[in-house]
C-alpha cells in the first residue's frame, strides 16, 4: 500500500558560511595558478607551464619548505600505514586475497597476515592454502589494518588482531575517503544502540552491537541470528544520517554522527533523506559541533 | 582499473527477482529497452542507444588493390572498440576476452551472412576495389553490447554512400560528392543480433540483459537473424547446457524482435533521408535539421522530462478506497487567531507565548532551541506562521499569511499531531518587517 507524498519545489535559501575555523586553506581548482615564483619544486597535483605553477586537481595546497603539492579533496583512497579499512574480497589467489578498498589498485591480504585458529605462530601449510576459500570468499566484507604499502601504491593489509576479520550482518555506506576524520580509534559503540566502523577508505560499516564482548573467535564466525526490529531501525537511521552528512560534506567522526542521529530523531527515518530535512539536521549538527569546540 | 564488484546482497536480490519474473527496470522477460537511432551529418555515421548502452558506428571507404585470392570482390573490415568512457574496467590497448569474442561475433554476423554484396564493390577486376571499413565504438556500457553494435553496424552500412565511379577503358574516374551524388552500398538483408541471458541452469531466460543482469547470468545465447527469418549466426557462451526446444523458442522470439527492430531502422533511415532531401543543396530548407547536434537533447536545467515508466494501476481504486476509509478526518482547521498583545498573534496550539514576559529570559532560549528542530516539512496542517513577530493586524476569520512563508497549504492523508507553532531565532534565514516596538524587544533580548 503506498500513499504518495508530494512536495512542491521551493527555492532554498543558501546557508551562510559557518564560523570560520582557524587557518583558511588555500583551495585551488584545476588550472588555477598557485604561484609564479620559480624557486619551488613541484609535487603531486601540479604542473609547470609558462614559468607558472598550475594545479591539476581540485584541492588544498600544501607546502613543505620548497615543495608545493595539491592534495585533492575527492580522490581514491591512498593508503597509509596504520589505517583501518573495510574492504570486499574480489579474488582468491594463491596464498593471498585481493581486496577492493576504493583505491587505485586492489589491496592485498596475504595468507600469512591472517589470523588462523591455532595461534599466532602457526606455519601456513599447504592445507591452509587449499582451505582459503573456507575463510574468506569473493564478496565477503572484512575489516583490516594497513600493514605496508608497495612501491606502486598498492596496500597490503593484515587482520592480526581479534577485532579485525570478517564482518557479519550490517549495513555498508560508501562515502568519499576525505570525509572520514583520522582519529585514535575507528571502532565506535554508539550509545544509541549500534556500533560503527569508520574505515579510512570511505567504507563505513554499521552493525548491531554484539552482546558479549569476549566471544571473539578470531573474527571468522558470523552470527546469522535475526536482528531485532529496534536494532534495525537504529541502524537504518544511522545510515541515513551518515548519507546526509556526506551529502553536506561534513567530516565524519563518532561525535558528528551521534549529534546528527539525535538531531534526526524527530523525523521519520525515511524523511531524513529528503533534501530539506537533510540540510536542517546537518545545520543543527554543525552548530552543536561549533558549540562543542568553542 | 576495475569497476566496483557486485555485492552478495545484490546478486541474491537479482536472482530472487528473476525467479519471480521481475526485472530491475520493470520490463517483462521478453521486452527490449528503447532503441534510439540518430544520424550524424556525414553519410555512414550513426549512434544507436539501447537503453543506456550507446554505440557509435562510422563507415568509410577507400580504393585499394584486392586480395589476390579474390580479385573481383571488395574488402570488408570490421572493428569494435571499447572506449574507457564506457565502463571503468575498460582500458585502452588491452585486448580483453570479451572484446575478442564480440569482434568475432560482429564479423560473423555481417561478413559471413553476405548481407553486403562484395561483387558490386569491384571497380577494376584485379586492380582496384573498394575497401569498406566499419568502426564501432562503445560509448557507454549498460549491458547487451552485441545487440546495440549489430544494429549500429547495419544501420551505418545502410546509411553510407560511397563516391560514384565510372570506368572508361583503362581510366577510372572517381567523382566527388559535388559532381555526382554518392551511391549507397548494395545490401541484401539486415541481420540483427538478439541476446538471451540464462539463469539457474537454463530455467529462466531474459531478452536484452542489462549490465547488472549480465553480472549474475549463467550464460548467453546470441542469435543473428534477418526479417526473412533466416538465421545468420548463432552462438552460445558461458557453458550452459541448452535443450533443443529452448533454442527453438529463442529463435521464434528473435523473429518477432527482429521484425520490430527492422521496421524501426527503416523508419529512421527514411526520416533521415527526408530531412536531408528537404534541406537541399543550399543548406536552407523547411525540413528538419539533421546531425548529432539536433539529436542530442539540450540539457537545460528547467527541462524535467523522464522516460515514461509503466505503472501497474490494476487495483488503484481499491487501494484508494482503503486509504480514504482508514484515514481519520483531518482535524479542525483552527483559523481563530488569538491576539495576545498588539503586534503578536497566535494560531493554533503550541508552546506558550512568552513574548510578553521578557523577564523570563531563561525559559525562552531553551524553548527557542527546541523550536528550531521542529519539523517544518510537509507535516504541517494549515498555514503555519514561521515567525510570531508578525506585524499584521488580523481579522478573526482570516488565517495569517506571511509573505515569505515557505509553507504552502498542504492536506495530508495521515494527520499527525496538531499544528505546532514554530519560532525561528532572530538570526534565522527569514527576514520579516518589524516595527520599532519589536526592535526594542529584540534589543532587550539581545542584551542578556
Amino acid at each position: 500500500m503506498a500513499a504518495i507524498s508530494m512536495r512542491l519545489p521551493v527555492a532554498r535559501k543558501p546557508v551562510g558560511p559557518s564560523a570560520p575555523r582557524g587557518g583558511e586553506k588555500h583551495l585551488v581548482a584545476p588550472g588555477d595558478t598557485i604561484t609564479t615564483d620559480t624557486g619551488y619544486m613541484r609535487g603531486h597535483g601540479t604542473y609547470v607551464e609558462d614559468e607558472k605553477l598550475i594545479a591539476s586537481v581540485a584541492g588544498a595546497v600544501e607546502r613543505v619548505n620548497k615543495l608545493i603539492c595539491v592534495r585533492a579533496l575527492k580522490t581514491r583512497y591512498n593508503g597509509e600505514v596504520g589505517d583501518i579499512v573495510v574492504g570486499r574480497i574480489t579474488e582468491v589467489q594463491q596464498k593471498r586475497w585481493k581486496v577492493e578498498t576504493n583505491s587505485r589498485l586492489d589491496s592485498v591480504l596475504l595468507l600469512s597476515s591472517m589470523n588462523l585458529p591455532g595461534g599466532e605462530l602457526r606455519r601456513r601449510s599447504a592445507e591452509d592454502e587449499l582451505a582459503m576459500r573456507d575463510y574468506l570468499q569473493e564478496g565477503d566484507l572484512i575489516s583490516a589494518e594497513v600493514q605496508s604499502i608497495f612501491s606502486d601504491g598498492a596496500v597490503s593489509l593484515h587482520t592480526r588482531s581479534l577485532k579485525y576479520g570478517k564482518l557479519g550482518q550490517g549495513v555498508l555506506v560508501q562515502v568519499s575517503p576525505s570525509l572520514v576524520k583520522r582519529q585514535k580509534t575507528h571502532f565506535h559503540d554508539l550509545p544509541c544502540g549500534a556500533s560503527v566502523i569508520l574505515g579510512n577508505n570511505g567504507f563505513i560499516w554499521i552493525y548491531p552491537t554484539p552482546e558479549q564482548k569476549d566471544e571473539e573467535a578470531g573474527g571468522f564466525t558470523t552470527s546469522l541470528e535475526p536482528v531485532p526490529l529496534s536494532d534495525r531501525e537504529v541502524i537504518t537511521r544511522l545510515r541515513n544520517c551518515i548519507v546526509a552528512l556526506a551529502t553536506q560534506q561534513l567530516m565524519l567522526f563518532d561525535t558528528s554522527i551521534l549529534y546528527c542521529y539525535e538531531a534526526s530523531l524527530p523525523h521519520r527515518i525515511k524523511d531524513v533523506l529528503k533534501p530539506e530535512v537533510m540540510e536542517e539536521i546537518v545545520l543543527e549538527t554543525r552548530q552543536r559541533l561549533l558549540h562543542l569546540e568553542g | 582499473m576495475r569497476g566496483p564488484p557486485l555485492s552478495n546482497c545484490e546478486r541474491r536480490f537479482l536472482l530472487r527477482a528473476i525467479q519471480e519474473r521481475k526485472r530491475l527496470d520493470g520490463r517483462q522477460c521478453y521486452d527490449y529497452r528503447n532503441v534510439r537511432i540518430s544520424f550524424g551529418a556525414d553519410y555512414g555515421c550513426c549512434i544507436v542507444e539501447l537503453g543506456k548502452t550507446r554505440v557509435l558506428a562510422q563507415v568509410s571507404c577507400e580504393l585499394v588493390p584486392p586480395k589476390p585470392s579474390r580479385p573481383t570482390e571488395g574488402i570488408l573490415f570490421f572493428n569494435l572498440e571499447f572506449s574507457p568512457m564506457a565502463a571503468p574496467g575498460f582500458e585502452p590497448g588491452r585486448q580483453s576476452e570479451l572484446l575478442v569474442k564480440l569482434n568475432r561475433l560482429i564479423e560473423r554476423c555481417l561478413r559471413n551472412s553476405k548481407c553486403i554484396d562484395t561483387e558490386s564493390l569491384c571497380v577494376v577486376a584485379g586492380e582496384k576495389v573498394w575497401q569498406i571499413r566499419l568502426d564501432l565504438h562503445l560509448l557507454n556500457h549498460d549491458g547487451n553490447i552485441v545487440d546495440a553494435a549489430s544494429i549500429a553496424g547495419i544501420v551505418a552500412l545502410c546509411h553510407f554512400r560511397r563516391p560514384d565511379v565510372s570506368v572508361q577503358g583503362e581510366e577510372v574516374t572517381v567523382y566527388t560528392p559535388e559532381e555526382r551524388d554518392p551511391v549507397p552500398l548494395s545490401i541484401h538483408h539486415m541481420p540483427i543480433c538478439v541476446s538471451f541471458a540464462f539463469f539457474q541452469q537454463g530455467t529462466y531466460l531474459l531478452v536484452d540483459p542489462s549490465e547488472r543482469e549480465e553480472c549474475v547470468m549463467d550464460g548467453v545465447l546470441v542469435i543473428a537473424m534477418n526479417k526473412h527469418h533466416e538465421i545468420c549466426t548463432i552462438q552460445s557462451s558461458g557453458g550452459i547446457m541448452l535443450v533443443k526446444d529452448q533454442v527453438l523458442r529463442c529463435s521464434k522470439i528473435t523473429a518477432v524482435k527482429v521484425a520490430e527492430i527492422t521496421e524501426l531502422i527503416l523508419k529512421a533511415l527514411e526520416n533521415d533521408q527526408k530531412a536531408r532531401r528537404v534541406l537541399g543543396r543550399r543548406g536552407k530548407g523547411q525540413g528538419g535539421k539533421f546531425g548529432f547536434a539536433e539529436s542530442i537533447p539540450k540539457q537545460k536545467i528547467t527541462t524535467f522530462s523522464m522516460e515514461s515508466a509503466a505503472v501497474d494501476t490494476n487495483d488503484v481504486e481499491e487501494q484508494a478506497q482503503e486509504i480514504i476509509t482508514k484515514a481519520e478526518p483531518p482535524s479542525e482547521v483552527a483559523t481563530q487567531p488569538i491576539l495576545h498583545s498588539p503586534g503578536t498573534a497566535q494560531i493554533g496550539e503550541g508552546i506558550g507565548n512568552s513574548w510578553r514576559d521578557l523577564e523570563e529570559s531563561e525559559g525562552e532560549e531553551a524553548v527557542e532551541e527546541e523550536c528550531e528542530s521542529k519539523a517544518t516539512g510537509s507535516e504541517c496542517q494549515t498555514m503555519e506562521t514561521q515567525d510570531t513577530n508578525s506585524m499584521k493586524e488580523t481579522k478573526p476569520d482570516e488565517p495569517i499569511v506571511l509573505s515569505d512563508s515557505e509553507e504552502e497549504e498542504v492536506v495530508i492523508l495521515e494527520p499527525q499531531e496538531l499544528p505546532k507553532k514554530t519560532r525561528t531565532q532572530t538570526n534565522s534565514k527569514q527576514e520579516n518587517p518589524s516595527t520599532k516596538a519589536f526592535n526594542k524587544r529584540r534589543k532587550k533580548r539581545a542584551t542578556y
